[in-house]
């Protein structure tokens, strides 16, 4: 029972932490105050459920699901050279409401409001993954190879271009770096994973609504990736572990179930709005915030 | 007529917008950062009516003027507590706005725990037949809307033009080191423009929940029709604010003449990307 | 000959003048000063050059091409390297980062850098110890930029335009601020550099250094140029004498 329980928690650390640490290669990486994260989640939680509903086998479901997103990672960041750093805060966020709408809204592709139901659990070389203790192992595998090309991409000459941008985008041009291009990759690798989180979500969950692309549940990946550091990638892996079980108390002290969701992100919002005040390196990073 | 009663529909969109739009463009140009948590002070002004006058009993003017009030508290507040604290840290616009991210999340939850995430109406004015207006049918409150929104308008650009806290503001957003230099203390601009920036999104609060209901997110919606709006029109030109307002609430609401209405979040944030493309200063705005 | 030219160049801030039909050139491999009071529009004129704003008319001519309404990048990359006035340092990043960026653009590759195909090679890694060497600052090599002094950054900008590849040199300010010591310093790396054959084109506020620095200099006031020629002409040329050197 207990162990059931941890599982299911695991699960979600997992992909918790491939959500985080793509978060991450743009908002600490590159400097783009991305808020449409879960939106590219959600396009790739619904390509990856539609697929596999049409029978699609699953390492075809969840590589189209990352394509997708990364597509819409590169289209939302064309404007990105004309404007100032945070109106794309608030053009990625009203892409996320799109994304929201249109989940609702194409009743015909997504079922609207009342989601896709029997999304069946994966299969890959005679392995069946409906078992959730399995399932955890495949997650795992997924989260740690995401992690290692995040890694690789960080500490390659690429990923100190990246951050060169983030902290003097001008002087990145001046040194002859086609920087639109460079903020482009970023997004776009950060919404394939992102994409791809979402493909697992959708095959954990097998009911997939449009609340996964809700504004409101980007709040703990924003406070994972700040809380464990700017442009540190263990800090947002001990964070994301963290943070997913920080709140799960409040499962047993008997607050209604409309509650306890909200509660949640009081706590989430509320500690990052502490460690943006009184400890804004975060807890294992080491870029400055200013 | 359809057409007529689009064009009624734009218009009331247009000015309610335009509350939040104006509330917006006065603190971004003078704070000089997105303020996220404005979209959760119109919830706030929405619910604090609720609470004032259907829960309290409280006669109907006195809880408008409280709510009023306490909208703009509530933005003076929060600028104190929170954004104040975090420029004495020397923090940058973008760590300001995640802050006002992780406000707004807060109080849409709180929002949410104290009152429930059911739909709440303040039924101060009982549903009345609508007026038939050249074949558009009009509610006597959405005529109050928009002229409410509209005397609004017109007050705050005479506050901003002859006032000597609007020439203040006016010139802290210029250039903040003169305006510092030749006395103003930037600080307090900052927190005039936050209590009216928040009162005028409070008086939207209102407006939008005597006109529909009320549930804790109603204001992230509107949050960022308000923003778009803003830099539609040209950041820093309240004009423009207005002008794009308008823009953004007629686009919309022709749009689901083709489209259907679900898609009404969708039109305003395709309009919004056009600019950002092709002319992200906006319409009245200056190129830099 | 001549390697860059400036043909009657126009650029307007609102109300304001800030760069009115300015025209020069530059020889190649000589060293050519850009003076004037604060506000003469030297800075703009640096920053036309590099495409970080746009003229409003007239033309940038580089080895027979117009370079007029090109990105800060492919400005770059056609031969022009150049530090600010303030510090543009990439704060976050080591000392070293900061000056392995300034090689060339291999790395904004994705797949070859993912891959592993575009390692620091022991030719840059030697030019990095030689540069660090040459401002005496190996020991910093490891050291967030953004902790290091005034002065010490202004020398790893300068090394790091150095290793940047270009034609042309362009400097704006180097020596504003620093000790009288790193003066020196920088003073005899940049005459090192135009024995090398280098073509800089200065901005400087200090009247010995430039003096003794240029071959040629440029006056302006008020975004128009005044005067141009050697330094032994400038110094006695009476229009500049009032308008700038004389307070």
């Amino acid at each position: 029972m207990f162990l059931a329980y941890l599982i299911s928690i695991l699960i979600l650390a997992a992909i918790g932490i491939i959500l985080a640490v793509s978060l991450q290669l743009t908002v600490g990486f590159t400097g783009l105050l991305n808020l449409g994260h879960l939106a590219f989640y959600a396009i790739g939680a619904y390509t990856s459920a539609l697929l596999a509903l049409a029978g699609y086998p699953f390492w075809f479901c969840i590589l189209t699901a990352g394509v997708l997103a990364m597509f819409f990672g590169f289209l939302i960041s064309l404007p990105i050279n004309k404007i100032k750093k945070d109106y794309l805060a608030l053009a990625t966020m009203g892409f996320s409401f799109v994304v929201y709408a249109v989940l609702l809204n194409w009743t015909d592709l997504t079922n609207g409001p009342l989601g896709l139901a029997g999304i069946p659990r994966p299969q890959l070389f005679g392995f069946d993954f409906s078992q959730n203790s399995n399932f955890l192992l495949l997650v795992a595998i997924i989260a740690l190879a995401s992690y290692l090309i995040i890694k690789l991409i960080t500490i390659s000459p690429f990923g100190r271009v990246l951050e060169s941008i983030r902290d003097n985008e001008l002087a990145a041009k001046i040194l002859g770096k086609n920087t639109f291009k460079m903020k482009m990759c970023a997004m776009g690798a950060s919404a394939f994973f992102a994409g791809v989180a979402g493909s697992l979500y959708a095959y954990y969950i097998t009911y997939l609504d449009p609340s996964s692309a809700d504004i409101m549940q980007l709040i703990p990946f924003l406070a994972i990736v700040i809380i464990g550091g700017l442009g540190s990638l263990e800090g947002t892996v001990v964070a994301a572990i963290v943070l997913t079980f920080l709140p799960e108390p409040l499962r047993f002290i008997g607050f209604p179930s409309s509650i306890i969701g909200a509660a949640r992100q009081v706590i989430y919002a509320l500690f990052l709005l502490l460690i943006l005040i009184f400890k804004p390196k975060g807890f294992y990073g080491k870029v400055k915030l200013e | 007529m359809i057409f007529a009663q689009l064009f009624a529909n734009g218009l009331i969109a247009g000015a309610i917008y335009s509350l939040v739009a104006l509330g917006f463009s006065l603190i971004y140009s003078t704070c000089n950062f997105i303020d996220f948590a404005h979209g959760v002070t119109v919830a706030v002004g929405a619910y604090l009516l609720y609470f004032f006058f259907s829960l309290l009993g409280l006669n109907f003017w006195l809880s408008v003027i409280l709510t009023i009030i306490f909208t703009g508290l509530f933005g003076l507040l929060l600028n104190i507590v929170v954004f104040k604290e975090l420029r004495r840290r020397k923090a940058s616009n973008l760590i300001l706005l995640t802050a006002s991210f992780a406000l707004l999340i807060i109080f849409e939850s709180l929002i949410l725990i104290l009152f429930g995430a059911d739909v709440k109406t303040i039924g101060y004015i009982q549903v009345s037949r609508g007026l038939d207006i050249l074949g558009a049918i009009i509610t006597p409150l959405q005529i109050i809307i928009i002229i409410v929104s509209f005397l609004l308008l017109v007050i705050f650009f005479f506050f901003m033009k002859k006032s000597k806290i609007g020439k203040a503001m006016r010139a802290v957003s210029d250039n903040k080191d003169v305006a510092e230099i030749v006395g103003i203390s930037a600080e307090r601009i900052y927190n005039w423009s936050f209590f009216i920036g928040s009162a005028v999104a409070g008086i939207g609060g209102i407006l939008v929940g005597l006109d529909q209901n009320l549930v804790p997110t109603m204001g992230t919606g509107l949050m960022i029709k308000g923003f778009a709006a803003a830099i539609i029109g040209g950041i820093g030109s309240p004009i423009g604010a207005v002008l794009g307002s308008y823009l953004l609430g007629f686009g919309e609401n022709f749009g689901i003449w083709y489209l259907p209405s679900g898609y009404k979040d969708a039109i305003a944030f395709v309009i919004l990307f056009i600019f950002l493309l092709l002319r992200p200063q906006g319409i009245l705005g200056k190129k830099k | 000959m001549i390697n860059l030219e400036i043909k009657k160049l126009n650029k307007h801030f609102g109300g304001v003048k800030a760069v009115d039909d300015c025209s020069f050139e530059i020889e190649k491999g000589s060293i050519t000063a850009l003076i004037g009071p604060n506000g003469a529009g030297k800075s703009t004129v640096f920053n036309l050059i590099s495409g970080i704003i746009e003229a409003d008319s007239g033309n940038i001519v580089f080895s027979d091409r117009d370079i007029v309404g090109l990105s800060p990048d492919k400005i770059s990359n056609l031969g022009f390297s150049r530090i600010f006035q303030a510090s543009s340092l990439f704060d976050n990043l080591t000392v070293e980062n900061n000056l392995f960026l300034a090689f060339d653009n291999e790395d904004t590759k994705f797949w070859k850098n993912l891959l592993g195909f575009n390692k620091a090679t022991k030719i840059k890694k030697e030019k990095v110890k030689e540069m660090l060497d040459l401002v005496d600052m190996e020991k910093f090599r490891k050291n967030p930029a953004g902790d290091l002094s005034f002065g010490q950054k202004r020398l790893i900008e300068l090394i790091r335009a150095i290793i940047n590849p270009h034609s042309i040199l362009m400097l704006d300010e180097p020596v504003a601020g620093v000790s009288p010591r790193l003066r020196e310093k920088i003073s005899k790396i940049l005459l090192k550099l135009k024995e090398e054959g280098e073509t800089i084109l200065l901005i400087e506020h200090d009247m010995d250094f430039t003096l003794n620095m240029a071959d040629k200099v440029i006056v302006m006031e008020k975004g128009i140029v005044i005067a141009e020629g050697s330094p032994e002409h400038i110094k006695n040329n009476r229009k500049v004498l009032e308008a700038y050197l004389g307070e």
